[in-house]
């Protein structure tokens, strides 16, 4: 039962972080998540929608878990793919479809943007709770070379490909952990 | 046999991309010669000079397709606004590359648009697809 367990929760992990695992020190976020998951394998479709975000917005950038964001900033960028952070990013009508319904069904069910004076998010980085998550980094070691911006997930979280957040596994370029 | 020996040429000279990239050229070819009745065939230099040179791109910035992939078409390139990892355009490094035409017109209109703020021509296009197969 344990093995069926870690398997559907490794499924999980695949479809793309519907299950994002906070820091260890905050089980409230942790908790949030957790209930809103439903433990059951993907479809054959759903691993290849997964796969198709993956391929076209990962193409240029970390392939962002949807739950990030709520629906109003996600069909807000796929509205402006033309000029997405200043490039053309424009998908072919079908592929441009399947991933605004794959961000919509999979996007925050939380506002996310409380405090951000009706702003709609376009960066996950503009959000209050990212902000005050890494409001302790230093800008040097967001700006470096091996990092560039607050963009690069995976620059510092070694397992975030996988939807996972945990503080023990960060490791900053040039810096090592954060603990 | 003088047309097989034509047609071995033929193929061996686009080796390297696709059936459906050789028949996506072909369309260019056409396009091309309607839009500019001297037109005479794709050339590897033109796309040369249109990979590396710089112009003002779609942020209004000094832009050239050279700035993410390199000036080396068979080494790896990196994305100039976020560092990501960009594997080499070229065929012979890359076996990947020009073998869908849909990628190719995906990221040919993507990244005129990002480079020369425009869409390129079919001349333009062909230009330098036929420079990224030669490299």
């Amino acid at each position: 039962m344990k093995t069926l367990l870690n398997l559907s929760v490794a499924a999980l992990i695949l479809a793309g972080g519907a299950f994002l695992y906070a820091d260890d020190d905050e089980h409230e976020e942790h908790e949030r998540h957790a209930s809103n998951f439903i433990a059951k394998p993907m479809t054959k479709q759903e691993k290849t929608t997964v796969a198709l975000y993956q391929k076209e917005c990962g193409a240029c950038h970390f392939a962002y878990q949807p739950e990030f964001l709520p629906k109003s900033s996600w069909d807000k960028t796929m509205k402006s793919l033309n000029n997405h952070f200043g490039t053309d990013a424009t998908l072919d009508p079908a592929e441009h479809k399947t991933i605004q319904n794959y961000l919509a069904t999979h996007a925050s069910k939380y506002d996310r943007m409380t405090g951000m004076g009706g702003e709609i998010a376009i960066r996950i980085s503009e959000t209050p709770n990212f902000k005050q998550e890494h409001r302790e980094i230093p800008k040097k070691m967001v700006t470096q070379a091996e990092v560039k911006s607050f963009a690069n997930c995976s620059a510092c979280h070694t397992k975030s490909a996988s939807g996972s957040y945990r503080e023990r596994e960060i490791r900053i370029p040039n810096y090592g952990s954060w603990e | 046999m003088k047309y097989l020996a034509l047609a071995l040429l033929f193929s061996t000279s686009l080796m390297a991309a696709s059936p459906e990239v050789v028949q996506y050229m072909n369309e260019l070819s056409k396009t091309a010669k309607v839009e500019n009745s001297s037109f005479d065939g794709f050339d590897a230099a033109r796309g040369k000079e249109i990979f590396t040179s710089t112009h003002t791109g779609k942020q209004g910035k000094p832009m050239a397709c050279t700035s993410c992939h390199s000036t080396n078409l068979s080494s790896s390139g990196k994305n100039t606004l976020t560092g990501k990892v960009i594997d080499p355009l070229s065929p012979r490094a890359n076996p990947q590359r020009l073998t869908s035409a849909k990628e190719v017109k995906k990221w040919l209109k993507r990244n005129f648009m990002d480079v020369y703020a425009r869409e390129g021509s079919a001349q333009e296009k062909g230009d330098v697809l036929t420079y990224i197969m030669k490299n």
